[in-house]
């Protein structure tokens, strides 16, 4: 601990603290430009210059630690001189157009000017302009580098959190331009994150352009609607338009960053395409009568031939209220969550990630010695998360070992990155645990050992080498604690989740710390199991009367022994891996009800359809992939007729008991506090709260402890892959894309604008082993399948392994897939042959 | 005074090893090899060696920084950049010494405990590039470098890496950069690079005059190396001198050589007697510049820093009356703003205002006010930059002012120069 003065008032900090983090917690606000909590110090705009008692020059107070004793003036009038001497300089060459530039009114610069600067300017030199005109630098960014004020952030954001190093500086001194390579188009994440991070009107949201003015904005803090990282945001509206969402900078676990799905996708809520009205049989209808034909098709039925599947992009209150509604009203055990994996994958999942033992701060994980990263492409699938794990895996001593068939953005930050075949885990986990079992032997019997015909098996089923499994399991076995990242492969694959188990618990018994992340890629996934939306467990995972997931509910309806459904927000047609199946089982539902907020494949084969509301439009909360609640908030009216799914999935239940309830959001918030222990402590107001001292860890939302334990997930049949494949054949893979995950990114214009027609990608090897180029069309054939699709490769992926992102609807991936045949092969050919 | 710096840059064939080994190189070396490199260290700590690229640092002490543990890959950098305007005394000894150079690096690989070391060279001398390349591919020939070298057991592999055109390329932690690969812009110290220089490892960077010092010192003893010159910065220099003498060139003296004696002695005197001495730069374009009344100040470290001024590369730059200051002043201050790395405001956005307001005075279109805007900003960006280039050009142009405020008032009142 260092006690210092600042202007006059002691305060005892940590070693090594930043004079600047200091004063504000005495405080003292102290401006600066190009400081940032989560980038690396640079010490280069000087705007937060102060004075240390006893030194000649002032100093930076962003990179200088402090020491004990010292003293220091940030208030002094050199002090105030050297603030205005700096805005002085930055606004030489400023372009000054403030009445035409975005930014006015939220800018850093005016801000400061209007705070610190000189009131007068004495620059009465001709101005350096870098341009006349502003230039288009992606899809989503627009750029007038004549605002720039050089602090870099821009550049930096871009390689050290987002991983991409497409932006650096052209030229030098005041010609120095942080712009991409010869301002050439960039083929970036379009996260825009270096847009955020720009304080003044530099880097620009191209689909915002023009069109408001931030005090015209009316926002709400709410949480992104796409993958479960739960990143925090602000989205702001204009005449009933979202027009941006935006990350704020120390709040939430994401502060400032952003993916491109959350910054630019959440303009699918203006779509022209939402459904506004109650359908019946796809013709217009008031609620009366659309409910009305609910209580008709929901009458008379047995709890065991109804169903109900609530899609993992609902509140938690929506979620409780759906699970009591077809429990408590309709006497059905049979609820699920998802129609891409079986629930028996979701509990072994659940288990193996110790899920029931409470939430897990992604920023504890990143404390441990190691990290490994298994059945999950975070890179894609949960960007921020990536984020957060490249920007203090580079600031740390530690191990990050990535197992994964497919290459990745975040590979480059990893100490090892294992590349096994698809649906693999299992094996490569097994193969671990093997060895490090084996460290108690002598060099003798561990060389036996491994040797031994087990092994051989396991590292021909996953496709690895014995010497990278050998070092991945020295790393875990010399660190004291280990994290364990595993991610939705693991539901796809279920057979993985006894390995993970396994590994977890060997570790555990070595007597290390050992913590389980689970990676997610619905925004309430965990939440939707928590509120007891599965057909085994109930809220808090309390052991429930067993009932049939979405797979099973397929199979009875198949059999003719499905009376009712009601299906909130899923797309079972789209989702479920076998589509055909899907379709024609669901044609056999004898009354669907589908509460939506699109036209989705399912609703086409609906009676009744109920118009739901977008995140934008309610409140509610939503559990994180690390078991975080926080809270959605409501910025827009509902479209039309449409009413809030809380509101309908009570009002359904009211058409059969009147007390049906609760009542209202809050009430029913109340409940889940008490039935579910997990939630017991989980309230409005802190999960929102700004963080101090730039902490983004808000540990007081992370869920606890569930009451009961779980029962330990059975045996799972592998699907695993072989190795052996014909020239053209790959096997395939899917999952999200970095543009687009689930269906609600298929209806933002901004993200259709990056990417709109279905991608396959593969290896550069194969590529140019079967004379393939990036970009060209090409032809995905299967045995029950194919489509046309644009070939991407990527560096440094497993050769034989093609993935197909899920989103794409005129890829409809899921028709690859049939029931009970295990991963798909597929063949590519040029589209013409 | 006998030289040691110089001595062989005249000889036919200086560049070769085998005439620099007959000349007695490389003798220092071997003999080392059979010293434990702390001894080195010491001896160089005891001369009193000062680095020659600008700071004077002790170098003895910076190498003594670095962390002893073998397990650390460690590196020495000699600093080749030579981008201080009048200054071109390395090059002398990179094109006709350049094995000089080699076995001071050696000497300093060995008693830091590096195994690699870089030449970071100013992009323009191509041809000093080409005699090094050579130079190092004959000591690989003959076991001065590679593998257990001379049998010792100590390696060391030798790289040539060629900058690129910036004057802060030369600033140290830069030119780090710069060879990583990065954009040359200064980092923040600390870390200083002796605990996480290049690659993030230990890192010895030396001044190539200062590297080319280290043979003699262990062949001759420190002793010896201390008696030269000043007792606080002994030693022998390399005076480049240019300007307004008979006779600019290389003159390598003994350091604190009065300023008299180098122009009037050495140099010859002024270039026509009819115009008398003005002003002398002492140390390179960043030095504050003095008068003739500050003619016997000897030229060192602490002597020049007493007035207000600095040895720098030791670049004496000479003007006669004829030279106006003002113009003398834009120009300077026009190469700092155009080699301001942009990194930091005050340097980055004040230099080139700088150059503006110099600029238009030159050209008689001065501003009343003007001088006080000049001092003002000079206030705004000194002690206040990231790196020394933003207050060297603060320096150089306060001290023409302080000097010659006149000269600059004259221009804005007459609109025209007032020595021609
Ligand atoms: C802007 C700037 C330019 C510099 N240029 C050079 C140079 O060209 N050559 C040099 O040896 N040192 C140069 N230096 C000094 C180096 O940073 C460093 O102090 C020196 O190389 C250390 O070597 P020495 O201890 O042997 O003097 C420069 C410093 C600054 C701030
Ligand atoms: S959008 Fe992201 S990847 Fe693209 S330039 Fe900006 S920070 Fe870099
Ligand atoms: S573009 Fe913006 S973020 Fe980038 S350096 Fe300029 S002001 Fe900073
Ligand atoms: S999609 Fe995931 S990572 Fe991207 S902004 Fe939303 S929550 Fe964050
Ligand atoms: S003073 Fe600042 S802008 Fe100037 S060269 Fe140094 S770091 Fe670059
Ligand atoms: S904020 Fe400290 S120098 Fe920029």
């Amino acid at each position: 601990m260092a006690t210092i003065k600042i202007n006059g008032k002691e305060i005892t900090v940590e070693d090594n603290t930043l004079i600047l983090d200091a004063a504000r917690k005495a405080g003292y606000e102290i401006p600066t430009f190009c400081y940032q909590a989560d980038l690396m110090g640079i010490g280069s705009c000087r705007m937060c210059l102060v004075e240390i008692e006893g030194q000649r020059k002032l100093q930076p107070s962003c990179i200088t630690p402090v020491l004990h004793g010292m003293s220091i003036n940030t208030d002094s009038s050199t002090v105030a001189s050297a603030r205005a001497g700096v805005l002085e300089f930055l606004l030489a060459n400023h372009a000054l157009d403030c009445p035409v530039c975005d930014k006015g009114g939220e800018c850093e610069l005016q801000d400061m000017v209007h705070k610190y600067g000189p009131r007068t300017g004495r620059h009465a030199e001709p101005k350096f302009k870098f341009h006349e005109k502003d230039y288009v630098l992606s899809q989503v960014i627009i750029k007038n580098s004549n605002r720039c004020v050089q602090c870099m952030k821009c550049v930096r954001v871009c390689r050290e959190v987002v991983g991409r190093n497409v932006l650096g500086a052209l030229g030098r001194g005041d010609h120095q331009e942080p712009t991409s390579f010869n301002r050439t188009f960039l083929d970036c994440d379009m996260d825009g994150n270096c847009i955020e991070v720009c304080p003044v009107g530099c880097f620009m949201r191209l689909p915002y352009r023009y069109k408001s003015r931030p005090w015209d904005l009316k926002g709400a803090d709410t949480i992104c609607p796409y993958c479960a990282t739960g990143c925090r945001m602000v989205i702001e509206e204009r005449d009933g338009q979202l027009l941006r969402a935006r990350a704020q900078l120390g709040v939430g676990l994401n502060s400032e960053t952003l993916c491109a799905r959350g910054r630019f996708g959440c303009d699918f809520v203006n779509s022209a395409e939402r459904i506004t009205k109650p359908l019946i049989r796809h013709q217009a209808a008031t609620w009366a009568e659309a409910l009305a034909s609910v209580k008709d098709g929901f009458s008379g039925k047995e709890g065991k031939h109804i169903g109900g599947v609530a899609a993992a992009t609902l509140t938690n209150e929506e979620l409780y209220l759906f699970q009591k509604l077809m429990r408590t009203v309709f006497g059905s055990p049979n609820i699920d969550s998802s129609s891409r994996w079986n629930s028996d994958a979701a509990s072994a999942f659940i288990h193996a990630a110790s899920m029931n033992e409470g939430g897990v701060s992604i920023f504890d994980c990143m404390e441990a010695d190691t990290v490994l990263i298994i059945g999950s492409h975070i890179s894609d699938e949960n960007p921020v998360s990536e984020y957060i794990v490249r920007r203090i895996s580079s600031n740390r001593r530690m191990n990050l070992i990535i197992a994964s068939p497919r290459a990745m953005k975040l590979d480059s930050s990893a100490n090892v990155k294992l590349r096994h075949l698809p649906a693999a885990e299992k094996a490569v986990l097994d193969a671990i645990t093997l060895v490090i079992n084996a460290g108690k032997l002598s060099e003798a019997e561990k060389l036996k050992a491994i040797k031994d015909s087990k092994m051989v098996d396991l590292l021909t089923a996953a496709g690895v080498g014995v010497d990278e499994i050998t070092d991945i399991a020295k790393r875990l076995s010399a660190s004291q604690s280990v994290a364990i990242v595993a991610g939705t492969e693991f539901l796809r694959f279920p057979d993985g989740t006894s390995g993970l188990a396994l590994l977890k618990d060997v570790l555990k018994n070595l007597g290390k710390k050992v913590t389980v992340m689970p990676t997610l890629d619905r925004c309430n996934q965990r939440g939707a199991w928590e509120m007891g939306v599965h057909p085994s467990f109930g809220p808090g995972y309390a052991t429930a009367e067993k009932g049939m997931d979405t797979e099973a509910l397929l199979e009875a309806a198949m059999r003719g022994e499905i009376d009712a459904l009601y299906v909130v927000g899923e797309d079972i047609i789209s989702d479920y891996p076998d589509r055909e199946f899907a379709r024609t089982a669901l044609s056999k539902v004898r009354f669907l009800v589908v509460q939506d907020i699109f036209m989705s494949e399912t609703a086409k084969l609906a009676h009744v359809i109920l118009p739901g509301a977008s995140f934008s439009e309610k409140e509610g909360m939503f559990t994180n992939q690390e078991g975080r609640a926080q809270s959605i908030r409501k910025l827009l009216a509902l479209p039309g007729k449409a009413k809030r799914d809380l509101d309908i999935i009570r009002a359904v239940g009211e058409l059969f008991d009147g007390s049906f309830g609760p009542k209202n959001a809050v009430l029913v918030l109340d409940e889940i506090r008490q039935v579910n222990p997990m939630y017991s402590d989980v309230s409005l107001l802190f999960n929102n709260k700004k963080n101090s001292d730039n902490r983004l860890d808000n540990r007081a939302a992370l869920v606890k402890c569930a009451a009961g334990v779980l029962p330990a997930a059975g045996e799972f049949a592998s699907k695993a892959v072989s190795s052996r494949m014909e020239e053209h054949s790959f096997a395939l893979v899917t999952g999200s894309h970095l543009f687009h995950l689930g269906r609600f990114s298929r209806k933002s214009e901004t993200l259709l604008g990056l990417i709109k027609g279905a991608t396959v990608e593969i290896c550069e090897d194969d590529a140019a082993r079967l004379g393939f180029v990036s970009g060209e069309k090409v032809k995905v054939k299967g045995k029950n399948h194919e489509v046309l699709a644009t070939l991407k490769t990527s560096t440094g992926s497993k050769s034989r392994v093609a993935f197909i992102p899920e989103s794409f609807e005129d890829a409809e991936v899921n028709r690859f897939f049939r029931r009970g045949e295990g991963v798909p092969r597929v063949s590519i050919t040029r589209a013409n042959q | 005074m006998e030289k040691i710096l110089l001595k062989n840059i005249d000889k036919p064939g200086s560049h070769k090893l085998d005439n620099y080994v007959r000349n007695g190189g490389y003798k220092a070396f071997a003999e080392a090899l059979k010293l434990k490199p702390d001894n080195i260290i010491q001896m160089v700590k005891d001369s009193g060696l000062r680095g020659r690229g600008g700071a004077g640092f002790s170098t003895g002490l910076k190498w003594s920084f670095i962390p002893k543990d073998p397990t650390i890959p460690k590196y020495l950098c000699c600093n080749a950049d030579e981008g201080e305007p009048g200054t071109y005394k390395d090059r002398a000894i990179i094109d006709n010494d350049p094995h000089l150079l080699l076995e001071g690096m050696m000497l300093t690989c060995y008693a830091i405990g590096a195994a690699n070391a870089y030449i970071y060279i100013r992009g323009e001398f191509v041809f000093g590039a080409n005699r090094l390349d050579e130079a190092i591919k004959e000591a690989y020939a003959k076991g001065y470098l590679g593998k257990n070298i001379l049998g010792s057991g100590f390696n060391l592999d030798m790289h040539i890496h060629r900058g690129f055109g910036a004057y802060i390329c030369g600033e140290e932690t830069a030119l780090l950069e710069s060879i990583e690969g990065y954009r040359a812009q200064p980092r923040k110290k600390p870390p200083f690079p002796a605990l996480a220089g290049l690659y993030g490892k230990p890192t010895v960077i030396n001044n190539v005059e200062t590297l080319a010092c280290i043979p003699a010192i262990i062949e001759k003893g420190p002793k010896w190396f201390s008696s030269i010159g000043p007792e606080k910065s002994p030693g022998p220099k390399i005076y480049g001198v240019s300007g307004h003498v008979k006779k600019p060139g290389l003159y390598e003296l003994p350091m604190g050589t009065t300023l008299r004696d180098l122009i009037f002695n050495h140099c010859g005197g002024m270039l026509r007697e009819d115009r008398a001495l003005k002003a002398v730069i002492p140390g390179g374009v960043s030095a504050p510049l003095l008068t003739p009344k500050d003619l016997d100040t000897p030229l060192d470290f602490d002597s020049l820093a007493a007035k207000g001024s600095m040895l720098g590369s030791g670049a004496v730059i000479v003007m006669d009356e004829s030279t106006c200051m003002v113009k003398a002043a834009f120009i300077t201050n026009r190469f700092f703003s155009h080699e301001s790395c942009g990194k930091c405001t005050p340097c980055r956005d004040g230099t080139p205002w700088l150059t503006k307001v110099l600029k238009r005075l030159e050209h008689g279109e001065g501003r009343p006010g003007d001088i006080d805007l000049i001092e003002s900003l000079c206030g705004n960006i000194f002690g206040r930059t990231f790196c020394p280039l933003g207050d060297g050009a603060v320096m150089a142009l306060r001290g023409a002012l302080k000097n010659f405020r006149e000269e600059f008032q004259y221009h804005i009142d007459h609109k025209k120069c007032m020595a021609s």
